[in-house]
């Protein structure tokens, strides 16, 4: 392993090397320009008479950079855009999706609005269109009375997908008019995902890997060839990847990683606290820890036998804290017999798999998915599984797992000094997603009730705990598909009794609302921007308008709220418009006085530090606002390696295999609601008692259901073209559906292993029925041997009953297929807030 | 080969060199100007182009086979890049393997062989090329080809976009209507490049055949066809099998290659390496 580090140093080296000598020898002004040039040569392939544009994909959350090739202002097809050093002109099946997605003709074309009274699943909205005049003055209308009544805090702002243009509508909107409720949809993506590295290194964020440096990778219900995060640039390197490192995949069913792995583990759903518990016995016991990061016992033998207790005193840690607290209260007994009875795995694939991992350190990778985590006990499991990364040492290391590199960007203008005192009763009020309550500690950054509990929402709407909801602003979201337990949303907004949604297509969500503003689409017609990582680098890459938008759509972040800030304005509320004032362009310092200069403006200020050379802070270099918008984006430097070690975000600032940051969090919460940490710990679901609490740990699955009657375990994961849920309208997505391992095109299909379908009497194709305690599907039966017996897996994506005519079977009325969240219980990881998606659902199948 | 260059010769529409194509400079011209103009060197030292694919590299991610279909005005239900899955074994002992197919490019097409009408042919680089006006659709070439990679247009491709019907009446649009508006041809997402191959063939027509030609269109201007480009996972690579020194050629050397359906002399020009299912295996010696 020394050696490969070398290699990777000097490589590094040589290149900083050139690249200094090429900036004292040129000036470093020339230096971006250069590069730039160097990358046009290597890619510059006269196709035609169109040009390639550059913009962003958000078809999932890789936030690939991208380009749109345009014929007369007519979007042709898309690439990778080749300046980016995250996705490296690299770009995924579902981006091409995109240009069926902008050019859909079930798009909305102009502002609409429910004639239909009455709301409900069964109640066609009758929509029709209105200006936007109309629209505005009405939407302007409703929060006037809020005001005037002193009920602001009734307002409430739901936020799906976004950019990070987000707080104009999100934040500073909803806090000058009064609300405490702006909710994300956070907590239905992967938040008990952070849990993990937060409460062991400090660090709630998703992680970006190493992968090209590592020699070992265990992906943990994560399918990076499909879906998570930078798809595009794992997919380019795994070729390479596989040749160097084993590659092990835990997943109940044989996903498109697995397929491309050395080991799968088709473990029993929920069970991978087991197994990450287990493995780190074996490394212990096998004395495989990496010890320049871990320590070692001060006599230099290993004192970690199984069964037996350790002295705190023989072991000396280095950059860690709670080794041997972890052993004496979890590991010691969690020795590979154990392990297999729980996981359902041979002794032997654990022992094989913990050895391996163990002897790659610090080359190792736990790659920690939102499948172990978004379960009803997963934050633990988050946390068991990513500290596999502190014993092996690949924390912040080379072929390890990283944080994010450091970029530029500003926030926007304070809202503070525009928040009159309406505003600031409302929004003292409590969220309605009850995030901080005694079952729902929430404990982003170890501060209790700082998380979202986004599906949770729902609840709190229909009990009107802790108040009632009068008017809801919403955009990118669909949570009465996208949400767990979707009933309780089509509920909840039949409720509510003033829903606008912001949206590019009427959706399950518009189905209930009143007034629809026709948005843009990101990728093509939007101004915005967002960051992301991935191959030891960070990208700030833009969002443009590449094409005029066919129809009268406006931008969801900003050119709404300037629209709704001017019509408040008009109606003696000016604390909004005057606060987007301040959104000067940093350019030519004039203020912004429509929605498309505001639009823009805003997108300068809060990049500005990544293009006026004036203000360079790092990464690439620009000669100006216009040479960043060609270029579509920003690379940061590359990755310091190792800069943490010891100096962590956590209470002891050292990687904590006994957790002093959840300990104390714990206590907030138990101590805020006068209680125990083991009473919240009780009431939030968990097992664990004590001390446990605050180190990795494995607990039983949480499954809803009675095994006798609802004997099958259902296996969610999401599809590889899935746009996040917006793309089955996209004939592409029906055609291609195969392309998810054991799917069918143009089909909805639950896997099952032939041993249970044979069982069930149930045959290839036949309609089936799956039923939980809380809600049936219908779909096709599939008979798979990618599926463990026991589980039946089936892939999110499909069931629209309202998203157009390819992704409905009838619109409005008839699903394609079934939509996994009807039979997905609301149930939550509390400590994170989260929703639960895997290892919660048992279900019975039927022929339907 | 010869036969081939022959029916280059005499077909009426010509292809163009990469050459002849920058010096008449554009695509209008190119598709007039005739194949008398290339070089002597250029004609005796054709290219036989090749794809390799590196199986290892893929990762069953469906760019190649979306790419295509933008690329080349592909129409719902047809695909020129196609991809063959299988899994096999038995839990929890199973393999699932994904391999992308195309046209094979066959040295011995038997759809060129058994075209009455010469519209399949041998053109630029070897690429089994198809010329619409010459196609009455009989279905030879589909009942000929092993590989089922051809497809007849049966009606007018993308009915789909043919249509005038509104989702939400007033509120949303119709497949003719967002075409119309943004001057497409039938598709709003329409790439005319491929007007470039031959008249008639950017769409294609009810009556007659389609398959993949290489992206002839790109590969004569110089240019990669467009799912070699789009292969995120870098797993295409294209080259003449004729120059030792190609990627292709290299690669071609290093691993021993497999074609489908071998026995049958076809001699494809598209050619698999290593295995898409990698990675070392378990060292056993087995049992008896």
């Amino acid at each position: 392993m020394k050696e490969r580090e070398d290699r990777i140093t000097r490589q590094s080296f040589m290149k900083t090397a050139a690249v200094a000598a090429a900036a004292t020898a040129l000036g470093s002004a020339l230096k971006p320009a250069l590069r730039a040039f160097a990358q046009t040569e290597r890619t510059a392939q006269r196709e035609g008479d169109g040009e390639w544009k550059s913009t962003t994909c958000q078809g999932c959350t890789s936030w690939c950079s991208v380009q749109v090739y345009v014929v007369d202002g007519r979007a042709v097809k898309v690439r990778g855009n080749p300046n980016s050093k995250v996705n490296r002109g690299n770009c995924c099946a579902r981006c091409h999706l995109s240009l069926q997605q902008v050019y859909d003709p079930d798009r909305i074309k102009t502002p609409m609005k429910r004639t239909n009274p009455r709301k409900g699943r069964n109640e066609d909205p009758r929509f029709v269109p209105i200006s936007w005049d109309e629209a505005l003055d009405t939407i302007a209308d409703k929060i006037m009375d809020l005001r005037q009544n002193n009920e602001t805090y009734k307002y409430m702002l739901m936020r799906g997908r976004y950019s990070y243009m987000r707080d104009v509508l999100y934040d500073r909107m909803t806090k000058i008019i009064g609300s405490p409720n702006n909710i994300s949809h956070s907590a239905i993506c992967a938040e008990a995902e952070k849990f993990g590295p937060y409460y062991t290194e400090g660090l709630w964020d998703y992680r970006q890997y190493d992968v090209s440096n590592t020699r070992y990778i265990i992906l943990w219900g994560a399918d990076p060839l499909s879906a998570n995060r930078q798809v595009s640039h794992y997919l380019s390197v795994w070729g390479d990847v596989i040749d160097r490192a084993e590659v092990a995949v835990v997943d109940p069913r044989l996903s498109a990683s697995a397929a491309k792995a050395r080991q799968w583990l088709p473990i029993m759903p929920g069970q991978d606290g087991a197994l990450a518990v287990g493995i780190a016995h074996i490394i212990l016991a096998e004395g495989l820890w990496y010890k320049d990061f871990v320590g070692d016992f001060k006599d230099g033998a290993n004192k970690f036998v199984p069964g037996q207790q350790v002295s705190e005193e023989d072991f000396e840690e280095r950059h860690t804290h709670g080794l041997v607290k972890w052993w004496n209260l979890e590991l010691k007994d969690k020795t590979p017999e154990w392990t297999a009875t729980k996981t359902g795995l041979p002794v032997e694939q654990i022992r094989k798999v913990a050895i391996g991992f163990g002897r790659a350190a610090p080359h190792a990778i736990c790659w920690v998915g939102g499948g172990p985590a978004m379960q009803v006990r997963g934050g633990y499991t988050a946390m068991a599984a990513h500290a596999l990364n502190g014993l092996v040492g690949s924390v912040d290391n080379i072929g390890g797992t990283l944080k994010a590199n450091k970029e530029y960007t500003l926030q926007f203008p304070a809202p503070d000094a525009f928040l009159d005192e309406i505003a600031k009763a409302g929004k003292a009020h409590k969220k309605i997603d009850q995030r901080g309550t005694k079952a729902f500690p929430a404990l982003k950054e170890g501060k209790p009730g700082s998380a979202v509990v986004t599906n949770n929402a729902a609840d709190g709407v229909l009990n009107e705990d802790p108040n009632e909801i009068k008017v809801a602003m919403c955009y990118m979201n669909n949570f009465t598909f996208s949400c767990p337990q979707t009933d309780r949303w089509e509920r909840a907004l039949s409720k509510i009794p003033f829903i606008v949604h912001l949206t590019t297509h009427a959706s399950e969500f518009t189905h209930f609302c009143d007034i629809v503003l026709p948005s843009v689409h990101h990728m093509y017609e939007k101004w915005g921007y967002v960051k992301a990582i991935g191959n030891a680098h960070r990208h700030v890459t833009l969002l443009e308008p590449v094409i005029e938008p066919i129809w009268d759509v406006k931008i969801d972040e900003t050119e709404i709220p300037w629209l709704i800030a001017e019509k408040l304005a008009e109606r003696g509320f000016d604390n909004l418009l005057r606060h987007y004032q301040e959104y000067i362009d940093p350019e030519t310092g004039k203020r912004p006085t429509n929605e498309r200069e505001f639009a823009l403006y805003s997108l300068k200020y809060a990049t500005h530090h990544l293009w006026d050379p004036a203000e360079y802070k790092g990464g690439d270099k620009f000669t100006g606002w216009e040479h960043f918008r060609k270029t579509g984006v920003w690379n940061s430097d590359p990755y310091p390696y190792r800069k943490r070690w010891s100096n962590m975000a956590t209470k002891t600032k050292k990687f904590e295999f006994y957790s002093e940051t959840l300990r104390a969090a714990l206590i907030a919460h138990a101590e805020k609601h006068g209680t125990t940490v083991d009473d919240i710990l009780e009431t939030c679901k968990y097992q664990a008692r004590g001390e446990r609490a605050f180190i990795p740990h494995h607990e039983e699955p949480y499954l809803w259901g009675d095994e006798k009657e609802y004997p099958l375990i259902h296996v969610d994961y999401k599809s590889r073209l899935n746009r996040e849920g917006r793309s089955a309208n996209c004939p592409w997505y029906q055609e291609l559906k195969d392309l998810d391992p054991g799917d069918v095109p143009w089909d909805d299909v639950a896997k099952l292993n032939p041993i249970d379908a044979k069982k069930l009497g149930i045959g290839d194709g036949d309609r089936i029925r799956l039923i939980s305690k809380t809600g049936q599907i219908e779909c096709h039966a599939k008979l798979w041997e990618g599926t463990r017996p026991g589980t039946v897996a089936k892939c999110y994506g499909q069931g629209h009953w309202a998203y157009g005519r390819v992704a409905a079977k009838e619109f409005g009325k008839v699903p394609r297929g079934g939509n996994n969240n009807v039979i997905i219980p609301a149930d939550y990881d509390r400590l994170s807030g989260s929703t639960a998606f895997y290892g919660i659902t048992r279900v019975k199948v039927v022929k339907a | 080969m010869k036969s081939s260059e022959q029916q280059n010769q005499s077909a009426p529409w010509r292809m163009v060199s990469r050459r002849e194509f920058l010096k008449a400079g554009g695509a209008g011209a190119a598709v007039l100007s005739t194949a008398q103009n290339a070089s002597a060197s250029e004609r005796s030292k054709p290219k036989r182009l090749a794809m390799v694919i590196d199986l290892q590299r893929c990762t069953g991610c469906g760019g190649c086979v979306v790419s295509c279909k933008s690329e080349n005005n592909v129409q719902r239900g047809v695909a020129w890049a196609g991809r063959e899955i299988r899994t096999t074994g038995k839990f929890p002992n199973v393999r699932f393997e994904f391999i992308p197919t195309l046209c094979n490019q066959c040295e011995n097409a038997p759809c060129v062989k058994g075209c009455p009408t010469g519209a399949m042919h041998k053109g630029y680089g070897d690429i089994t090329m198809h010329t619409p006006k010459k196609c009455i659709g009989c279905g030879t070439c589909i009942a000929m080809c092993p590989y089922d990679v051809i497809s007849r247009n049966d009606e007018d491709p993308h009915r789909h976009w043919r249509t005038g019907d509104a989702l939400i009446k007033g509120c949303t649009s119709s497949p003719e209507e967002v075409t119309g508006r943004v001057k497409g041809n039938v598709v709003p997402y329409y790439n005319d490049a491929k007007e470039e191959s031959a008249p008639g063939f950017g769409m294609r027509y009810k009556g007659i055949v389609e398959k993949c030609t290489l992206c002839d269109h790109r590969v004569k201007k110089g240019l990669l066809p467009h799912c070699v480009l789009s292969c995120p996972s870098r797993a295409r690579v294209m080259g003449d099998l004729n120059d030792p020194d190609s990627a292709a050629s290299k690669l071609l050397a290093k691993y021993r290659p497999w074609r489908p359906k071998e026995h049958l002399g076809t001699e494809p020009k598209v050619f698999y390496v290593r295995s898409f299912n990698a990675g070392a295996s378990e060292y056993t010696r087995g049992s008896v």
